[in-house]
């Protein structure tokens, strides 16, 4: 702050300085302008660099500042028209760039940004053309052979050929005016997609600069009807309209702080704690931005909900910023908001202080709506999974048991036929029999599927081992013996089971590790595999595993990063 | 009365006692399907006089099949199976345009004589 207010200062020194110097100038008699002309401009640019300091000043990160000021020197270039050829033709250069400079200005009003790609492009175009532009002017502009003779000598003078000249000097016309219509253009664009806050800042500036505008095309309409308009009323008018456009951006930049006392509205408004949608209703007033978003801080699932309970991300839209509120180093809420209230960081955190304990108690609503969908959500998937199990389990046992159960009968009516060929019934018969061992082997799969056996009469440790002798890569171990009650167990059992189908299905892995431990008075188990990881987390299998940990207070944790292996942990409260 | 005969199921197994079974009786198995797509270009290549289809397969349903048999080049008789109960397809089985329908459990050559004509 300091630093930059030192800058202020020694760019205030600089101007008063080119100020005097002008007048001194001024004495000697400029050029091509008359004295009321010069003076004029003097008066202009003065305004510009001293209103632009005083905004530099007052809002340091703004840029709107130092582009202000560049315009008041911008201006003031035309003080160097004096009758030497080196000022004249470096004021001829700096000329050009109050172009750009006031463009700039108006599209990056009031947050000092530009944020639009297509209005940053068209920045970044203005300031290339204006260099193009200066220099090829100058390269073939003679002012004394054409529109000034008693003009110094211009420097960079290379062709003096005024026809050449007249085609540049057409085309350099010909762009400054696209340049300004699509200026225009923008410019209303923006104003058209803001919200209250950038519309309220802009307000002064458009109006001054319309007016200003105005003044300025019947000063161009007189002119070209031949009427004289040196030192006429018009012009004046119209200077001074030019001169009240860096007062009225002074304004507007500085008319968001009359917001602060919004603020304290606010805190009154707070007083009785209202419901969450009021709640945002009376920020959006306090800071005029009637697009605000509130969205709360969820700290055990980390993430933003709106007031509903809906997960919600605060996105960086163009024109849009995210401001987070705190309390206490606790991070409460977020506000998207238009871009333009950054310039008001301390209105933003006063609110954010004024509105800390109705925060926290919104918040508290919303984590609780949040929680009431999660539960809403998790029973309907609890509901719709023990549908899908039946149906599993119906074309399980019509593909598996009721096939081979009619196989053998269609063998046995095949066997009946045969009686007389031994060779023939003995192979039927055996046929059957093999049918028999299948249909016994695909029964005891499904019912150790539904609820394997081993769980119930031996525990937890058992049928973990069971498992693992049954999978498809080579699994290690590692439990703590014991029991524990049967809901625990069997989330347990299914959490290594579905983490091993998984492994056989995808994970492509050598080996894998299943861990059971106690933690904390929580059942532990790790599902550890070696291989290509990347696991997708938001599948059914996994999401009806974690609804069945989740339903006994527990927490399910999968970490899959790309060739990094997976592990699954489930941790389960038992007391 | 049918002779030539076309087995539609998606069990291997299934195909392959069935088969052995209604040759038993008499029947010639020109060839066997494992789903309706396969079992419309069978028939139409092998002009089966008798299609035993199964009712649930794995791309469409046998009713399906059972339909577009009957507007088919060679409109075998087609005998509709299933090891689900008849009831459990309501009234598709009157609706559709095969000759009858058999319970997988019950079938045998005499079944399927019954429904479909003696070989």
């Amino acid at each position: 702050m300091s630093r930059r207010l030192l800058v202020a200062v020694a760019v205030a020194g600089a101007a008063v300085t080119t100020a005097a110097g002008a007048l001194v100038l001024f004495a000697h008699g400029f050029q091509p302008y008359g004295p009321a002309e010069k003076m004029a401009q003097v008066v202009t640019g003065a305004v510009w660099i001293t209103t632009g300091l005083i905004a530099w000043q007052r809002r340091p990160s703004n840029r709107v500042g130092p582009l202000m000021t560049a315009v008041g020197f911008a201006n003031l270039a035309h003080l160097l028209y004096w009758d030497a050829a080196l000022p004249f033709t470096i004021g001829e250069l700096i000329s050009w760039w109050s172009i750009p400079l006031t463009v700039h200005l108006f599209l990056a009003f009031p947050s000092g940004r530009v944020s639009t790609r297509i209005e940053r492009a068209f920045v970044a175009f203005l300031y290339a053309a204006t260099v193009v532009l200066s220099f090829q002017s100058q390269l073939f502009w003679d002012p004394r052979g054409t529109d000034c003779p008693q003009c110094p000598r211009n420097l960079l003078l290379v062709n003096t050929d005024p026809g050449v000249w007249s085609v540049q000097s057409t085309t350099g016309d010909l762009v400054i005016v696209a340049i300004l219509v699509t200026s225009v253009v923008l410019v209303v664009r923006r104003v058209r997609n803001s919200s209250g806050p950038t519309r309220r800042a802009m307000a002064p500036v458009l109006v001054t600069a319309a007016i200003a505008a105005i003044l300025l095309g019947v000063v161009v309409v007189l002119d070209a009807a031949g009427t004289q308009t040196q030192g006429s009323a018009a012009l004046w008018v119209s200077d001074v309209a030019y001169a009240a456009i860096p007062i009225a951006f002074l304004v507007g930049l500085l008319r968001t702080r009359l917001a602060r006392s919004a603020v304290a509205d606010l805190v009154v408004e707070l007083g009785s704690l209202p419901p969450p949608g009021q709640l945002r209703d009376a920020i959006a007033r306090c800071l005029g931005d009637p697009s605000l978003e509130l969205l709360f801080w969820l700290p055990d699932s980390e993430r933003y909900v709106d007031g509903a309970g809906n997960a919600r991300d605060p996105e960086q839209a163009p024109g849009r910023a995210v401001t987070v509120l705190e309390h206490d180093d606790k991070r409460l809420a977020a506000l998207v908001h238009d871009a333009a209230l950054l310039d008001e960081p301390e209105l933003l955190q006063g609110v954010g202080a004024a509105a800390s304990l109705a925060l926290e108690n919104a918040r508290l609503q919303a984590e609780l709506r949040a929680q009431l969908a999660e539960v809403r959500a998790s029973r309907a998937r609890i509901v719709q999974a023990g549908d899908a199990e039946r149906r599993r389990l119906e074309r399980d046992l019509h593909d598996g048991a009721q096939q081979r159960l009619l196989g053998i009968r269609l063998a046995l009516q095949l066997a009946r036929g045969q009686i007389g060929d031994e060779r023939a019934f003995t192979e039927l018969l055996a046929e059957a029999d093999r049918e028999v061992v299948d249909a016994l082997e695909e029964l005891r799969a499904l019912a150790r599927g539904i609820h394997p056996a081993i769980l119930t009469d031996e525990g937890l440790a058992p049928a973990l081992d069971a498992l693992a002798r049954r999978a498809s890569v080579p699994v290690a171990v590692t439990v703590c013996r014991g029991r524990h009650p049967a809901p625990v167990e069997a989330a347990a059992y299914f959490v290594a089971a579905e983490a091993l189908a998984n492994v056989a299905k995808h994970a492509h892995a050598s080996r894998v590790a299943i861990e059971l431990s106690r933690a904390n008075g929580d059942v532990v188990i790790a599902v550890a595999d070696d291989g290509i990881g990347g696991a997708d987390t938001g599948g059914a299998g996994l999401r009806g595993l974690r609804d069945r940990v989740e339903a006994l207070d527990g927490r399910l944790q999968v970490d899959s990063p790309p060739d990094g292996g997976t592990r699954v942990t489930a941790a389960l409260p038992c007391a | 009365m049918p002779r030539t005969v076309l087995i539609v199921d998606d069990h291997a197994r299934f195909r392959g006692l069935a088969r052995r079974l209604l040759e038993a009786a008499g029947y010639t198995v020109v060839g066997e399907a494992g789903d309706g797509e396969s079992a419309l270009s069978a028939v139409c290549e092998l002009r089966p006089q008798l299609v035993l289809l199964d009712i649930v397969l794995p791309d469409t349903d046998g009713f399906a099949v059972a339909e577009r048999l009957a507007g088919h080049c060679a409109a075998p008789v087609v005998v509709l199976t299933s090891s689900r109960e008849a009831a459990d397809f309501g009234g598709r089985l009157v609706s559709s345009p095969a000759r009858g329908f058999i319970h997988k459990d019950d079938l045998s050559s005499a079944a399927l004589a019954a429904v479909a004509g003696e070989p």
